[in-house]
Order: C-alpha cells, then sequence, then structure tokens
C-alpha cells in the first residue's frame, strides 16, 4: 500500500471525529490528532480501534502511545502490515 | 502543579461508545474494568475513571514533559466516596497524583494534585484573564506581577472549569 493510499483511509477513518474542519483539509503527515484536529481525547481510542479494523492490524499499547499524529500513525501501520 | 478534566455526560454519551469492542482493553487496566462491571451505573465509573486520568495526565505531562497516549499506565487506585465527592490516587510509574472527583447528573468534574493539602486552596476562575500559556498549554495565572499560581483548563460540551491553587 502506498503512502498516499494509506493518508486516503486515514483521512477516512478520522472524518467523523474532527472539530476542526480547516485542519482536516489540509491534512499533512505533521497533523497532531489533537492539537491540530481537535479530536477529544477518548474519541483517539476509536481511531486507533478504526485503524486496526480498517488495516486488519493489532496495534499494541507501546504503540499506540506515540499515535498522536499522522506522522506516527502511518508509521505504525508501515510496521504492522510489515508484520504480518 | 494542578490538572482537572471535566466530562459533559450528554456529550460523551453522543459521541463516544464505551462499550464497543476493544475500547475498555485499550483505555482500562483490569482492576479498573472490574469496577465498571460491579459499579451501579457503569457509565458514569467509565467517566469517572477517565476524567481521573486526564486530569492526573495534565499534571503529568507537564511535570515530565512525556506527552502520549497512554491510558493504561496511568491507573486509578483507592476510590472513596466522602459526602457524594469521591476521592482517589492515580499512580503512572513512580508518581502518585492525588484526585478528587464531583459527580452531577449533567457532568463529571475530576480534580488533580500532587499533594491533598492543595484540594483545600483550589479556586475557580471565571475567565482566562492573566493564564500565561506556553505552546498552547497553561503555565501559570498571573494573580499579580509577584504571584504565579498553578493553573488548568478543561471544558467538553456544555461545561468549562478554570481552576487555580
Ligand atoms: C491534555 C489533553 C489530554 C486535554 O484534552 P481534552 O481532555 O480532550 O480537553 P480538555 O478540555 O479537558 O483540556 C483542554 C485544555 O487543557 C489545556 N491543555 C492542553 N494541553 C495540556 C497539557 N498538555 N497539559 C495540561 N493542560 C493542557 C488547555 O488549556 C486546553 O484548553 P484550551 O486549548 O481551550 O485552552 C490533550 O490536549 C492532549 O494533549 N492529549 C495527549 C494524549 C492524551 O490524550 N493523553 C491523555 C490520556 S493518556
Amino acid at each position: 500500500m502506498d503512502k498516499k493510499e494509506t493518508i486516503e483511509k486515514l483521512k477516512n477513518i478520522v472524518k467523523p471525529y474532527i472539530k476542526n474542519q480547516e485542519a482536516f483539509e489540509n491534512i499533512t503527515e505533521k497533523t497532531d490528532f489533537i492539537a491540530d484536529l481537535q479530536i477529544n481525547s477518548a474519541n483517539l481510542v476509536d481511531v486507533i480501534l478504526d485503524i486496526e479494523e480498517e488495516f486488519d492490524i493489532i496495534i499494541d499499547n507501546q504503540s499506540m502511545e506515540r499515535m498522536l499524529d499522522i506522522k506516527s500513525a502511518m508509521e505504525i501501520i508501515e510496521i504492522k502490515l510489515s508484520e504480518k | 502543579m494542578i490538572g482537572n478534566d471535566i466530562v459533559d455526560l450528554a456529550l460523551a454519551e453522543k459521541e463516544s461508545n464505551w462499550k464497543r469492542k476493544g475500547f475498555m482493553n485499550k483505555i482500562f487496566t483490569q482492576n479498573e474494568q472490574l469496577l465498571i462491571s460491579i459499579a451501579e451505573n457503569p457509565t458514569i465509573m467509565v467517566w469517572n475513571l477517565w476524567s481521573r486520568k486526564e486530569a492526573a495526565y495534565k499534571i503529568h505531562n507537564r511535570k515530565t514533559q512525556i506527552r502520549g497516549y497512554f491510558p493504561l499506565q496511568l491507573e486509578c487506585f483507592d476510590l472513596d466516596c466522602i459526602n457524594e465527592i469521591t476521592f482517589g490516587k492515580v499512580v503512572i510509574k513512580d508518581f502518585v497524583y492525588y484526585t478528587k472527583t464531583e459527580i452531577k447528573s449533567e457532568f463529571i468534574h475530576t480534580i488533580a494534585v500532587e499533594n491533598t493539602q492543595h484540594f483545600d486552596s483550589i479556586s475557580i476562575l471565571d475567565n482566562r484573564k492573566n493564564i500565561r500559556k506556553k505552546n498552547g498549554i497553561p503555565e501559570y495565572f498571573e494573580n499579580n506581577i509577584l504571584s504565579k499560581k498553578p493553573v488548568s483548563i478543561s471544558h467538553h460540551g456544555r461545561f468549562e472549569q478554570i481552576i487555580t491553587l
């Protein structure tokens, strides 16, 4: 799966939880789930569960700790997919 | 340092489904899950524990500069209810934060402190005047030029709570 495809899937996943439409439209790897997209921290777990379902991977607690922005989410997805 | 977290129960009901598969195991330890399962009102217990973790995180993050999503590491202990206010502590590694949680029909609000004596000196601010922030994070409340006090802000749905020491 290429980066573009991953980021598109991620956009669809975070969409229901975002509070900042402008940051969402201008999403980049640097975009922070909480600081930029203003996803509330209880919904971050939904984002993580949705990622697990969409990519059919398991995100361990250590990986979850750093799941705070698009870049780390993409890295973790890539690692978990390669381990499959 | 102090921290707080408010949960608008109506909004939480609307935005979160804590019964969703996988949710519990990502956020609550085995002991916390047990507390939820035996609670008279499990939903209230979910947001009660969650607000404690968040309030403690707000101290922990500013103290250690560690930013991350690690709800399982912030474990709630010693829940004790006195006159409708529940006390307790949140432990993460070698750090202990003390919590005081108010549970109302519309919201849950937790205050976290580093020293239980501080509970008595907490006061509520009704606006953000004189709150100094650094990178979007509240640093302190400037009472006057000579006194800087710790501060914490939380808002959710219909509610906002700003506290200082
Ligand atoms: C600190 C944090 C948890 C607060 O998010 P929240 O519960 O969704 O929102 P709240 O309304 O309770 O708190 C937001 C307010 O807290 C303050 N705040 C922001 N980051 C903070 C931090 N790191 N420490 C203390 N206070 C913080 C701000 O004043 C903010 O409101 P404002 O921007 O309008 O001034 C979140 O912003 C964050 O950085 N999360 C990182 C990962 C995480 O969620 N960890 C917690 C569980 S392990």
